[in-house]
């Protein structure tokens, strides 16, 4: 029986992981279609992104687009994004900063389920965009919402000094 | 590479400093307020719709009264939503266009509870609580300063002892008025008397 049992445990977790890789890919495939651009294939890139995860943070997925040229309209790119995510994802963060050589936008959703929350990460640089999914476990979860701030000194590996405030 | 993961870590800080941010529901921002993201240097929206704030209730802990008392006004919450506008000089936004956002909450149901103006430094706060059979259903704070504007949405019931219980989590630290420096306190209520204008 304690095959049997493995084997369906792998099955799931096979399912699982295709399922969310069919969003990361929905994602990127969307982006490429609308923008007319490819991502980067990036040799290792499995293993690089496994042994550089934060403390709590899984399942870290990359693509990169290099020569991707910034939408004027950035809710066109939203857009874009949701059409290819499911309804468990949420509108989360969004962040523009404007300026021709260093602007820059960043949108993120969430899927929070169970104890764990994963995150869609799209970030736009004037000629390269990024896509990054990541899951955070519960342990995470708890240590940002207790201290978000020293939790980002730590991840980031900046200290903010008195003079800083 | 490297840099590019490293890059993404920020955002997911920004992320989880949650604790505040929005797009309203039964708020709109004028279409004119919205127009100033493309005049804006930095624009930043931060939703918390209903969902995720039960589920980030879940997260307190169930055996500390504190936690359990701030994850109850958690999950009674509607939503939280934050837009915040950031200018690269000053004037880049019309007193009209933030007075158009204002009007909105001279309904009937909305009663301004916090109004500061400072004619020291342009900063202009406003804090409007949404009452529904005499229980506060929401909290609007518009902050104007001469270079930002900063709008907030609390959609649902909250009781106002409620707000207290937040400090300790999320990042939020504790109030506790007993134990701010009496000259500081005064002070500082000096000084918004005296910039106000109603």
């Amino acid at each position: 029986m304690k095959p049997l049992r493995v084997l369906v445990l792998i099955v799931c977790a096979s399912t699982l992981a295709i399922g969310a890789d069919h969003e990361f890919h929905g994602v990127v495939r969307s982006i490429e279609s609308a923008y007319s651009v490819h991502h980067t294939h990036i040799p290792l890139l499995g293993v690089v992104l496994f042994l550089a995860r934060p403390a709590g943070v899984g399942g870290l997925k990359l693509a990169v687009f290099e020569g991707f040229k910034t939408p004027t309209d950035v809710a066109d790119l939203s857009r874009v994004i949701e059409n290819s995510l499911g309804p468990d994802w949420h509108p989360f963060v969004k962040v523009r900063s404007k300026g021709e050589t260093n602007g820059e936008t960043t949108i993120i959703y969430a899927s929070p389920a169970g104890g764990r929350l994963r995150m869609m990460i799209v970030n736009v640089e004037p000629s390269e965009a990024t896509v990054v999914e990541l899951n955070l476990s519960d342990r995470a979860i708890r240590r940002w919402m207790k201290e978000p701030g020293e939790e980002a000194e730590n991840q980031s590996g900046h200290r903010s000094h008195p003079a800083d405030d | 590479m490297m840099k590019t993961v490293i890059r993404a870590i920020p955002s997911l800080v920004l992320l989880l400093t949650l604790p505040s941010m929005l797009r309203a529901q039964d708020i709109k921002l004028p279409v004119d307020v919205e127009k100033l993201s493309a005049k804006a240097k930095e624009t930043v929206e931060v939703n918390m719709d209903g969902p995720m704030l039960r589920w980030a209730s879940k997260f307190l802990s169930a055996e500390d009264p504190d936690e359990q008392k701030a994850a109850k006004l958690i999950t009674n919450l509607r939503g939280i939503y934050v837009r915040s506008f950031e200018f690269d000089k000053e004037g880049a936004y019309t007193p009209a266009e933030v007075e158009q956002l204002r009007a909105q909450f001279h309904a009937p149901d909305w009663s301004r509870v916090v109004g500061v103006r400072s004619e020291h430094d342009g900063d202009n706060v406003d804090v409007f609580f949404k009452l529904e059979n005499d229980r506060m259903a929401g909290i609007v704070i518009v902050a104007a300063e001469s270079k930002e504007l900063t709008f907030v949405n609390i959609v649902g019931p909250i009781e106002v002892e409620q707000l207290a219980d937040l400090g300790g989590e999320f990042g939020i630290p504790k109030l506790n008025p007993k134990t701010l420096p009496k000259s500081a306190s005064a002070k500082s209520v000096a000084k918004a008397e005296k910039g106000e204008q109603k």
